[in-house]
């Protein structure tokens, strides 16, 4: 025992030797051993008096596998472990030089399937998962997060389950701190806005109790992009004073970056929100927001808010009090994300399908790799390699070949998150995330996993049937029947996984082409938008705004090249901006403890419908006379269908928006159909003439005669001289801002196309690569059958056959999988049901027929093989 | 030739130990003296033997040095460091109460 405590250093001396001057400890010990077979021949040279050959032969064979005593010897020198995983790594990596194509697939698809999942999962996480955002609420009112003054006063002065309240109208408005004016987002916010999303200002302060009243000193916080932009840095921002809308705002605070894109809204300017006391229970358009206060929930704060529309709504109009009409607390997560959450997870989804098609795809690259190495491993069991150092070697192949992989894929995940925040949708949270950590690994886990069990389980198979292999030649090198059954499992399965993403893929795609063959309701080609709103401070009221918009339109209609010119508060097909409201029929009201229907309602000029060719079926058109007393109306086609089924509507009259003491409105005539709510939503409009009440900001309509962008210079000239310190937008045309309008959809539907594309390629590769290996392993029975007579049609139809029998088996499996998942998409889908008998159709079609491709490659090289020179090549 | 006859776990370090008494030997040496005392029925499978000899080395029991042999050629000897001496009389003490107690037990009636 002491000895072998006092040699420790000597030890430790000695091991370090063992593993730093290898190959000189090898050197000796081979010739040790030579040494050894030379002596012990030599001995029975002279015992048994044996040629030097004889002798060299049975020393040989009493000596046993060099290689074998080399292993125990140095298993003996033994840093064990360490040098045993050193020496297999350098196996490996040796190995996997020797076959770059494989290498060079396996990592590439590992590394492209780790790295879109973990960058999809950390971006999804990001949006999804903000834990600082788990205890808001937004108040809900009949599925809208939209409520009015009167609902946000009775809230924050009632409610009794938040600890903090607080509201936001967005908006845009004409911002100028000295320079040029510019259009900037703005969200006017209460007081208790900010504490409720929990921000704390990087420069200045927020806003407290009491700049939201009205009288009180206007006051706004900026976010830290405008104040970096327009007021030279956070700290020097506090104290400015910038006209926000015409009117002055004193700089109060400077935001913290991250929070710029608050609650899906990337407002740059915070005004103090004043509400004045209510006079009557609309307009709607705010957004209230709560912090739910300890020991409350959404279910207790929705009680809580919806006993407080009980309470108020009475007080306003009967029209508020049917059934529907009730206050909702929901969580923000759900709120700020509805149809894009579930667009996000769907598109989880499917880059986790691709990763998995990938590992079976480099799984069963590996078993045909593995399987095609049966005769390499049965010589090295034969020369004496032990079953387990065997499955270690190629357990440590696949292992070097994931770490590669999985290396590669955590770079690509950071490359891949870059780019899904620069060009994917705009979602609140996006911009802050970074790459999940837990994401990161799993999925690395997930591949290593995964192919360290591919990767040795066949090993262990081959080993089980023996060594055979060596002696009855290439036959038994298809593997046992566990393999096989395991390398038809791999390809069957891609097959499978891949039709999902192929018919979710194929059904977005339908839906995006419907999409953009319907009907807009106008022409939209040599037509020009731009936006104009007129800062608050100099047009105060409706004199000056009217003086205003005559003057622009006929400045406008003076330019050579300009046919019509329009005005309205909407811009179709997808902006009816906030003008929906509701409306009792006179003579068909609505039941009682019903809502009242409700449609877009813009107002607009007469001149509208001609600049956007919009013809008029019944009845007459605005006059310059429709300036309120009697309020009138237009309906369109839709509208008029839905409401006065077979009669005419002129003449009929309603009460809008729950007003009680109002002149009731007239319907003066019936409009085409034009699309207000994106190009899949309804047709029903209603349009007010803007005499009646005129608005600071409205959308002009310029019909032009030639192409529309020649244009674009004159126009902005021509507002600009009819007032310079009118912030313009961009003047664009109308296509572009139809090609704008389908610009989700179209971004969705490409993601997944590339994916299912990229899907398809896997499971093309994985049938393909399986059939090739067969036909090579085959290419003697092949030659055999074709020496007796086999036609090449016959060959050809064999291997075909194996091949696309995969195939169908893993369409129908994914067939069935198709069915239930493309439910998913439903909500999204334009005129197209999820179930599309001609989408799954077609997709099953593209699947079944790229893999015939994939399989004729080598169905067709087995059919060239000549017949004698393969049964020739054993 | 005689049947050889397996070595019992635990006899190698023993019996090397014992082959290097009389001097240093290399390790076909070690080998071929192991058979000529033993009359040809111990042989010391190559497989275990240099494995053994660099355990013992390892330890301290004998150490190993690059010589020329009779026949002139370059060979790694191996010889009984004072450690392995003692060790030696260890092994050899545990050896004979262990056989004398099989011996017991066999002729036990």
């Amino acid at each position: 025992m002491s000895a072998r405590l006092t040699s420790l250093p000597r030890l430790i001396a000695r091991r370090l030797r063992a593993l730093l001057r290898r190959q000189v400890l090898d050197r000796e010990m081979d010739e040790e051993m030579r040494h050894h077979l030379e002596l012990e021949a030599a001995d029975l040279v002279r015992t048994h008096g044996l040629t030097s050959d004889e002798a060299r032969r049975r020393a040989m064979i009493a000596f046993g596998g060099l290689t074998r005593h080399a292993e125990a010897h140095r298993d003996a020198r033994g840093i064990g472990g360490l040098e045993h995983l050193v020496r297999d790594l350098r196996h490996a990596g040796r190995g996997l030089r020797r076959s770059p194509g494989f290498t060079v697939s396996a990592v590439l698809v590992l590394a492209l399937g780790i790295g879109a999942t973990t960058a999809v999962f950390s971006a999804v996480n990001a949006v999804l998962r903000n834990p600082a955002h788990d205890d808001i609420a937004v108040l809900f009112f009949r599925g809208f997060p939209s409520l009015s003054a009167v609902d946000y006063l009775a809230i924050a002065e009632q409610q009794r389950t938040f600890s903090a309240v607080g509201a936001m109208r967005r908006g845009e408005a004409a911002f100028r701190a000295g320079g040029e004016p510019e259009r900037v987002r703005v969200g006017r916010v209460s007081s208790g806005f900010f504490h409720v999303i929990g921000v704390r200002p990087v420069a200045g302060r927020l806003l407290e109790p009491g700049d939201d009243l009205p009288g009180a000193d206007r006051v706004a916080v900026v976010s830290h992009a405008l104040a970096n932009r327009a007021l030279g840095g956070a700290v020097a921002a506090v104290g400015r004073s910038v006209m926000v809308d015409g009117v002055a705002h004193t700089v109060i605070g400077v935001l913290p970056e991250p929070a710029d894109a608050l609650l899906a809204d990337r407002a740059d300017v915070w005004p103090a929100l004043q509400l004045e006391p209510p006079t009557r229970r609309g307009p709607f358009g705010i957004l209230v927001v709560g912090r739910l206060a300890p020991g409350a929930t959404f279910e207790s704060a929705t009680r809580d808010v919806a006993g407080i529309s009980e309470r108020i709504f009475p007080l306003w109009a009967p029209a508020w009090s049917d059934r529907s009409a009730r206050f909702e607390a929901l969580p923000i997560r759900s709120a700020a994300l509805g149809e894009e959450a579930r667009m996000l997870r769907l598109f989880g989804l499917a880059v986790a399908l691709v990763l998995l098609i990938g590992v079976a795809n480099v799984a069963s690259l590996m078993l045909v790799r593995a399987i095609g190495r049966a005769r390499e491993v049965s010589l090295r069991s034969v020369l004496g390699a032990s079953r387990w150092q065997l499955v270690r070697l190629f357990a440590a192949e696949s292992a070097l070949l994931s770490l590669i992989g999985a290396a590669a894929g955590v770079g690509a995940s950071a490359l891949g998150l870059r780019a899904l925040i620069a060009f994917g949708p705009r979602m609140p949270g996006l911009t802050a995330s970074s790459l999940d950590l837990r994401a990161v690994t799993l999925a690395v886990v997930l591949a290593l996993a995964a192919s360290l069990i591919v990767g040795s389980a066949p090993v262990a198979m081959l080993l089980r049937h023996g060594t055979t292999a060596l002696s009855s030649g290439e036959r038994a090198i298809g593997g046992g029947r566990g393999a096989r059954w395991a390398r038809s499992g791999f390809v069957v399965a891609q097959f499978a996984l891949a039709l999902p993403l192929l018919a979710v893929a194929g059904l977005l795609l339908t839906s995006f082409a419907r999409l953009q063959r319907v009907d807009p309701g106008f022409d939209p080609a040599n037509l020009l938008t731009v936006r104009v709103s007129l800062p608050a401070g100099q047009y105060a009221d409706d004199a000056p705004i009217a003086a205003y918009w005559s003057r622009a339109i006929a400045r406008l209609r003076d330019l050579p090249g300009v046919r019509e010119v329009g005005l309205a508060s909407s811009l179709p097909p997808d902006d009816f901006g906030t003008s929906n409201d509701n409306f009792n029929l006179i003579d068909r009201p609505a039941s009682p403890g019903m809502p009242e229907p409700n449609a877009p309602w813009p107002s607009a000029s007469g001149d509208y419908f001609a600049a956007l060719g919009v013809p008029l079926l019944e009845g007459r058109m605005f006059t310059h006379n429709d300036t309120g007393p009697r309020p009138v109306i237009l309906v369109s086609r839709a509208w008029a269908r839905r409401y006065y089924p077979g009669e005419s509507p002129l003449g009929k009259t309603m009460v809008r928006g729950g007003c009680t003491d109002c002149e009731p409105t007239t319907v003066i005539g019936v409009v085409d159909d034009v699309r207000y709510s994106g190009l899949a939503g309804s047709l029903e409009a209603m349009y007010s003439p803007l005499a009646e009440q005129w608005s600071r900001t409205l959308h002009m309509y310029v019909r032009t005669a030639g192409a529309p962008n020649r244009l674009v210079e004159p126009v902005r000239e021509a507002l600009r001289s009819v007032d310079p310190s009118v912030p313009l937008d961009e003047v664009a045309s109308m296509e572009e801002r139809m090609y704008t309008a389908v610009a989700e959809p179209r971004q969705w539907a490409a993601l997944l196309t590339t994916f299912a594309v990229a899907a398809l390629g896997l499971a093309a590769v994985g049938v393909f690569g399986m059939l090739s290996y067969l036909v090579g392993i085959r290419r003697r029975e092949i030659g055999v059958r074709m020496a007796l007579g086999a036609r090449r049609a016959t060959v050809v139809r064999m291997v075909l056959r194996s091949g696309v029998a995969h195939a169908i088996a893993g369409s129908a499996i994914g067939l069935a999988a198709a069915l239930l998942g493309t439910r998913m998409v439903a909500p999204v889908l334009h005129e197209v049901g999820p179930g599309d008998p001609a989408t799954l159709g077609l997709a099953t079609a593209v699947l079944l027929g790229v893999a015939l491709v994939a399989c004729w490659l080598p169905a067709r090289r087995a059919a060239r093989i000549a017949p004698m020179e393969a049964i020739r090549l054993d | 030739m005689a049947p050889r006859t397996d070595l019992l776990q635990g006899t190698l370090d023993l019996l090397i130990l014992k082959t290097l008494v009389l001097g240093a030997l290399h390790g076909w040496g070690i080998s071929k003296r192991l058979r000529q005392l033993s009359g040809d029925v111990l042989e010391i499978g190559q497989g275990s033997l240099y494995p053994a000899l660099y355990r013992l080395e390892d330890r301290g029991w004998v150490t190993a040095e690059w010589r020329t042999s009779d026949e002139g050629r370059r060979a790694k000897f191996y010889s009984l460091t004072a450690v392995g001496r003692r060790r030696l009389a260890v092994e050899r003490a545990q050896w004979r109460r262990f056989s004398a107690a099989v011996d017991d037990v066999l002729e036990a009636t």
